[in-house]
């Protein structure tokens, strides 16, 4: 509508308008016998008025009638002759813009004048509309006017006439009035440029409006914009040519592949048709049912464990520990006994929650609906959380056995006994150290030797001294030994260097003994003589020098002495006791020598010795020979002079050792503070490592006369004293049962008790302490 | 020449490696990681030798098996987890660029599930690998239901979605209608904690926690990500166990889930049973459902249908008459083919006498089978309602308040045998009636408004009689009653440990039980020695305080009897000859000399018994250890180590005894004064 606007006012002036599209359909009678009249009654001021409120009431819609009639009183307060043209024109632009709204309005206002009610051949009801008249002079743009049939003859032949023609009814077309007239006559009214017969109403002047004045007030009517410039139909460029050439600028024929299916589209559908196959993409759906339809896929149930197979779980999985159950003190309502006191409560209250032992305290609470809830419970859960995933997982070998079963089965006490316990005798007398002691093979009398350089020998039972001798002012007595059997009373003692062999005389030894004691002694000496001869011509020195000590010793009963290469520290007869052994451990090559009492003979066994000898000794029953080094004791064979076992102890430094009296066990006693067992039949390692002393162990011993005893002398002042049977069967294992641990030496220097022998047959020992003494324990 | 060995790259340095290496290797996030290792049940180990393994000069913490990293190499879920994270990057992306419907697309194939509460993949193969047999997944199942119990009684917040909830208590709900269903239930422990259930599922005992229903409170610090993402895997298992269970016992799985109902609060009963096959849909329906809406297979239709019932007594009782009728016809069959272990004797002498199960299960499962109880609205419904129905109850009826479901919702119902209260007894003007028989028949009493023929107990009386699998008597559990301590049904006794079940002479020690009763002679001593000094005339305040002086020594020295050492020895006997004298002073001082020598004469015999007694022990002691010499280092290390948790638990046990001693003293004490 709005660009047809400006034509619309210039056409207002004109008596034909021109057709318009948009009043095609719309019935304008009214408006335009109006608009016939309104030439007629210009100069009827008032009557004009009236008529047009009329016609704005006829043509219907009262907001018209009401928006004219402010429009009129308002704005045009007094009116001028010409004024009404431009009313006119004002009006015409009104009634254009309202058009669309009018007809239904005036159907309501004479609803019968233009239809008849008849009934028809039914009987209902019919409304018959009256004809339209359409009035052939009116400016409707859609009817072409009354069509001329006079046909092809110029209308100059009908210039004489009213009339031009005959329209299609036969009827006179009337010659309109000429354009000269009207235009004439609005020619020779002359409007004042700019005039527009309005008053400003601050100056009380006519409103002059400018042409772009004038325009602006019409765009801002028409609700524009009211920028001229801004084009809202611009010429449309196209992007193609709409005009179909005729001659193609590329004469290439079409190629082929226009006329095939795409293949690149082909990939592309079969991607889709894929992708829904696969129900990756899924038809739509609104969201609900969406939603639903996945929570129902979600929850799909089946048997995991159909075909279930147990499989070997994986040895370094270590599942997790279960939470141990609930105790009793858990309950609600334990039994009162559990429930903590007043200081229990305090404790733990004091505690750190880490360092408590348990999470909780014990709680009565009267009745079920008196228990809470437990406070940590989320907190527990998460700790359990925390541990299941977080904490490393150790196997421990939990023993589940009863502590006791570790301890082994010892024999009962009573099956123990008999073994020394007290100290019975104390026998005084030594000056200084006493270093070594024996009991004579009938078990009456005991034998020590010590740092004073005598010899002496007690009764044992009273502790009475009943010989002594003198061997050496200078040198300590370094060991005492009785021959080993009951048909002589012969003691070998060691000072220094020298070895000497005697017969100790006193009350108790019969006369006959002491004869046959002393006859077994000198009856070398004619042997030695003629085998030295014949050592001699060898051109060595002898090992061994075998000479009697001279009248003053020999009075005493001193008999012989044999003089070796370096100092004596150990004494072991042979069992049958024609053979000793010595140990001289400084004395490099020869510190072992094997000695023949009844040839006055003396030899070295060993030209080499690997490691220092210490002791040395022979097998109760068979020829076997040990030597015991720092480190290990060797066995030899006497008779095929060889070596067969190395026993290795394991400790730093043997001091002693001892072999049972069975012959299959042995035990060794070192400075390093170890008793060792071993059983000879099963390793060289030892058995058992026993390590109750304080202090270096300085001599060990078997009980020799039936009696499943042992004990060791140590530096710490302590005897201690062992049950170790050695079954008959050779599968079984012995059994070692530590009994007593004898205490009465004082430690002189820290040095303890230095040696220690059994009695033959009763479960009686003798020890020799640095503090001077010797003790009797039964 | 030898190869030339760089630190690190041999040995165990090989076999472990550190958390971050880990999850480098593996190129995901710590979060991811840390699920990856929940779910597969990776663990971190310890090293032997921590200083070998590390490569860095910082001190790592966690370790890992390489061949666990290695195997999560190829586990599928990383694979989520990458796509995952290129999707989230996408949107990110997207959103950057102001792409709205592209990220609202891509949004939407998003996993989020800690909004909806399910994510984009299912852990089933995880469980199937974590768990090749059923057996073993139901030997983890402590851990899964404690958890699941927990989550379906949170709240719901950020952390943990509603649906999470909504489907632990799904699945929670369903558990245990499969071990009201196979009467597997075994006991069941009222701790402070919550209540604990054991059940045994195919031999293996499952031990879970359920905490009370009260708002859960959850103090300091509690990662909800990791619990949530244990219960993401323990949903999943309890699920398939769930179906296996299910499946196990001829009923379908998963069963029908009434909305309605459960929304009013039906909980158990939102649930309906159906058999796998028709012919034993019936009764499996039976076994489940309360007596009255057993027939009614559509929920709906019968949830519209209870309300009239409800009003209806009549109907009522029919409905019953035909359960009954209908239990009756199932044990029955149960006689002519029973699953249950036949008993074997032995026909001939000589053989070996093998263990046999103990039959007795059967019965226990039963235990509630004639009972209709009504809960009062106090009571905690759901574990009673559970544990009720596990052990045979059929009609559980409560008040309305407590939810939906019920058998009746009207205490005064007359079929009502049994009706659990936890209320105090509010006093009657004229009524003592702490008796059971009162109960029965206390009519006069308008306050409690107690109904006649009915037993009225507190609820522990259900959870002792499940876990001695027999009847308690009901009087011991009446209303306002002293409880009878409840006792943890887990605890295994070891030999000499205390054990409350027992009387305290049956487990003390002979030596507490010499000083216990020596302490009992002191007192009646005193106590006689009170009365007649009451009785005398020249009754004196120097009296009383000597008698208290001398019980004063007397507990001195029966603490000091603990000792074992000769000094103690020596030591009591100069207390006694103290405590002697001292009685002969106050002989003379209360005018009376006979008695005093009777009870020395019997203390004295006491005190010898106690010598006699302390010598053993300490000949024993000096055993233990020269047997202890015998051992080699190790093992007596351990041996000691052994003795030192014994030693602890055996002070433990003495200090009970000894709690346990006092009181019982004082009970009879008081009980004397009130005599």
């Amino acid at each position: 509508m709005a660009p047809t606007l400006p034509e619309k006012k210039r056409k207002a002036r004109e008596p034909e308008p021109e057709s318009d599209d948009e009043f095609a359909n719309v019935v304008f009678d009214g408006v335009l016998s109006q608009s016939g009249d309104e030439f007629d009654d210009l100069s009827d001021e008032e009557d004009k008025e009236d008529d047009d409120d009329d016609e704005s009431g006829n043509e219907g819609s009262e907001s018209d009638e009401e928006e004219e009639d402010a429009l009129l009183s308002d704005d045009i307060p007094s009116d001028v002759d010409g004024e009404e043209e431009i009313r006119k024109l004002l009006k015409n632009v009104e009634i254009e813009i309202d058009e669309p709204g009018v007809d239904p309005k005036r159907e309501e206002e004479d609803p019968d004048k233009n239809y008849t009610v008849e009934t028809d051949a039914n009987g209902n009801e019919r409304y018959v509309y009256e004809e339209i008249d359409p009035v052939y002079d009116s400016d409707d743009s859609d009817a072409q006017g009354p069509v001329n049939t006079i046909g092809d003859i110029p209308l100059s032949f009908y210039d004489t006439y009213p009339h031009i023609g005959y329209d299609i009814n036969g009827k006179k077309i009337m010659r309109p009035a000429a354009g000269d007239a009207l235009q004439n006559l609005l020619d020779s009214i002359e409007i004042p440029k700019g005039w527009t017969g309005l008053t400003d109403v601050n100056t009380g002047n006519p409103l002059n409006l400018t042409q772009e004045e004038l325009e602006l007030v019409r765009r801002v009517q028409m609700g524009l914009s009211t920028d001229d410039l801004h084009d809202p139909y611009p010429e449309m460029v196209e992007y193609f040519t709409s005009k179909e050439e005729k001659m193609p600028l590329s004469a290439a024929p079409e190629p082929k592949r226009r006329f095939l299916p795409s293949k690149h589209e082909a990939k592309q559908v079969m991607k889709l048709v894929r992708a829904i196959r696969e129900g990756r993409i899924l038809p739509y759906k609104p969201p609900e049912e969406r939603e639903r339809e996945e929570q129902e896929k979600e929850e799909v149930h089946f048997d995991l464990w159909q075909n279930e197979e147990a499989q070997e779980p994986n040895p370094m999985h270590i599942p997790a520990p279960k939470l141990p159950p609930p105790g009793y003190d858990m309950s609600y309502n334990p039994p009162a006994e559990y429930l903590p006191s007043k200081e229990e409560r305090e404790a733990w209250e004091a505690l750190d929650p880490e360092e408590r032992e348990k999470d909780y305290l014990p709680q009565k609470y009267g009745a079920l609906r008196k228990v809470p809830a437990w406070d940590t419970l989320v907190n527990d859960r998460f700790e359990r959380c925390m541990d299941l995933y977080l904490a490393p997982r150790v196997r421990k070998n939990r023993l589940n056995i009863d502590p006791n079963s570790l301890l082994p089965k010892l024999p009962s006490p009573s099956e123990l006994k008999p073994f020394p316990t007290v100290a019975q005798t104390i026998f005084r007398g030594h000056d200084g150290r006493v270093r070594s002691v024996a009991i004579d093979p009938t078990g009456l009398a005991v034998a020590s030797g010590g740092d004073d350089g005598t010899v002496r020998v007690w009764e044992l039972l009273t502790g009475r001294q009943v010989w002594s001798v003198k061997l050496s002012s200078d040198e300590a007595v370094n060991a005492v030994r009785w021959r080993p059997s009951k048909d002589s009373f012969i003691l070998a003692a060691a000072t220094g260097e020298d070895i000497f062999l005697m017969v100790p005389t006193f009350a108790s030894v019969t006369p006959t003994l002491d004869q046959a004691s002393r006859d077994m002694l000198s009856a070398g000496f004619g042997y030695a003589t003629s085998g030295q001869k014949q050592a001699a011509p060898a051109g060595k020195e002898p090992p061994a020098k075998w000479a009697r000590p001279g009248t003053k010793l020999e009075d005493e009963g001193v008999l012989i002495r044999i003089t070796v290469r370096s100092t004596v520290k150990v004494i072991s007869w042979h069992r049958r006791g024609d053979h000793f052994t010595t140990v001289s451990p400084s004395g490099q090559r020869s510190s072992v020598a094997i000695h023949t009492l009844s040839k006055h003979l003396t030899q070295i066994p060993f030209r080499k010795l690997s490691g220092l000898a210490q002791t040395a000794a022979f097998h109760p029953s068979r020829p076997l020979f040990f030597v015991a080094t720092q480190r290990t004791i060797r066995c030899y064979d006497l008779q095929k002079l060889e070596l067969i076992k190395v026993i290795q102890p394991g400790a730093k430094w043997i001091s002693s050792f001892d072999i049972h009296p069975g012959g299959d066990n042995l035990i060794a006693g070192s400075y390093d503070k170890r008793l060792l067992w071993h059983d000879l039949d099963l390793s060289n390692r030892p058995y058992k490592t026993m390590r109750f002393h304080g202090e270096a162990i300085r001599t060990v011993r078997f009980h020799k006369g039936g009696l499943p005893l042992f004990a060791d002398a140590s530096d710490d002042g302590t005897l201690q004293i062992f049950h170790g049977k050695v079954p008959s069967d050779q599968l079984e294992n012995p059994t070692i049962v530590p009994v007593k641990i004898l205490k009465g030496h004082k430690v002189v220097s820290k040095l303890g008790v230095l040696d220690m022998d059994w009695h033959p047959k009763e479960p009686w020992c003798v020890s020799a302490g640095a503090d001077g003494t010797i003790r009797l324990w039964m | 020449m030898a190869k030339i060995r760089r630190r690190g790259q041999t040995g165990q340095a090989k076999n472990y490696v550190t958390r971050s290496q880990a999850v480098k290797k593996l190129q995901i996030s710590l979060p991811d990681f840390r699920k990856l290792c929940i779910w597969k049940g990776i663990y971190p180990r310890e090293p032997r030798n921590k200083r070998k393994v590390t490569k860095s000069v910082t001190a790592s913490t966690t370790f890992y098996y390489t061949k666990d990293i290695q195997y999560l190499l190829h586990e599928p879920l990383l694979a989520k987890f990458r796509e995952q994270k290129v999707l989230e990057k996408k949107i990110s992306k997207a959103l950057g660029r102001g792409d709205n419907s592209d990220a609202a697309r891509w949004e939407r194939n998003a996993a989020r599930p800690e909004a909806t509460g399910k994510p984009r993949y299912t852990l089933n193969h995880v469980i199937r690998e974590r768990y090749p047999t059923f057996i073993d997944a139901v030997r983890d199942l402590d851990d899964c239901l404690s958890m699941l119990f927990l989550f379906a009684n949170l709240p719901s917040t950020s952390a943990v979605p509603a649906k999470m909830i909504a489907r632990c208590e799904r699945l929670c709900l369903e558990f245990q209608h499969y071990l009201i269903v196979s009467n597997n239930l075994r006991k069941s422990f009222l701790s402070i904690k919550g209540i604990y259930y054991q059940a045994n599922i195919q031999g293996e005992d499952v031990l879970w926690l359920v905490p009370y229903k009260f708002n859960q409170r959850i103090v300091g610090d509690v990662d909800f990500r990791i619990m949530g993402t244990f219960v993401e895997f323990y949903m999943t298992l309890l699920s398939f166990v769930n179906y296996r269970l299910f499946t196990s016992i001829g009923i379908k799985y998963p069963p029908k889930f009434d909305q309605l109902k459960d929304e009013q609060g039906a909980e158990l009963g939102a649930f309906s049973l159906e058999g796998v096959n028709i012919a034993t849909d019936g009764d499996e329906m039976k076994a489940i459902t309360n007596g009255e809406s057993q027939h009614g297979p559509d929920p709906k239709v019968q949830a519209a249908v209870d309300k009239i019932v409800k009003q209806l007594k009549a109907d009522n009782a029919k409905g019953e008459k035909s359960t009954e009728v209908a239990e009756a016809a199932d044990e029955e069959e149960g006689e002519q083919a029973s699953d249950s272990i036949d008993k074997f004797e032995p026909v001939a002498p000589g053989g070996d006498v093998l263990p046999q199960p103990t039959q007795g299960s059967g019965n226990v499962s039963q235990l509630f089978d004639k009972f209709t109880v009504y809960l009062s609205r106090e009571t905690p419904r759901q574990p009673l309602e559970f544990l009720l129905r596990a052990f045979g109850c059929r009609r559980i009826g409560w008040d309305s308040v407590l939810g939906e479901g019920s058998f009746t919702a009207d205490e005064s119902d007359p079929s009502i045998t049994h009706q659990i209260v936890d209320r105090p007894v509010v006093q009657a003007v004229n009524g003592t009636e702490d008796n059971g028989e009162d109960n029965q028949t206390s009519q006069k009493i308008a306050q409690n408004q107690r109904y006649p023929g009915r037993i009225y107990v507190q609820p522990q009386w259900v959870w002792d009689c499940v876990n001695n699998e027999e009847l308690e008597s009901p009087e011991l559990y009446a209303p306002g009653a002293g409880l009878p301590p409840h006792l943890s049904p887990f605890v295994k006794t070891a030999n000499g440990q205390y054990d409350p079940t027992l009387p305290l002479d049956a487990q003390e020690t002979e030596a507490e039980a010499l000083d216990s009763k020596m302490e009992d002679d002191a007192e009646n001593a005193n106590d006689e020695e009170q009365e007649q000094s009451d009785e005398d005339v020249a009754n004196d305040m120097d009296v009383d305080s000597a008698n208290d002086d001398e019980s004063e020594v007397s507990e001195v020295d029966a603490e000091e009897f603990g000792g074992v050492s000769d000094d103690d020895v020596e030591e009591d006997e100069e207390e006694a000859a103290i405590l002697q004298r001292q009685r002969e002073v106050e002989a003379e001082l209360s005018g009376k000399s006979v008695k005093s020598k009777s009870a020395d004469a019997k203390t004295k015999s006491k005190l010898e018994q106690k010598k006699v007694l302390e010598k053993k022990a300490r000949e024993e002691a000096e055993d233990l250890e020269r047997a202890k010499g015998m051992l080699s280092k190790k093992k007596r290390k351990l041996f000691e180590q052994m003795q030192y948790s014994n030693k602890k638990k055996s002070t433990e046990d003495t200090m009970l005894r000894a709690k346990r001693r006092k009181l019982e003293k004082e009970q009879k004490k008081a009980r004397a004064t009130l005599a």
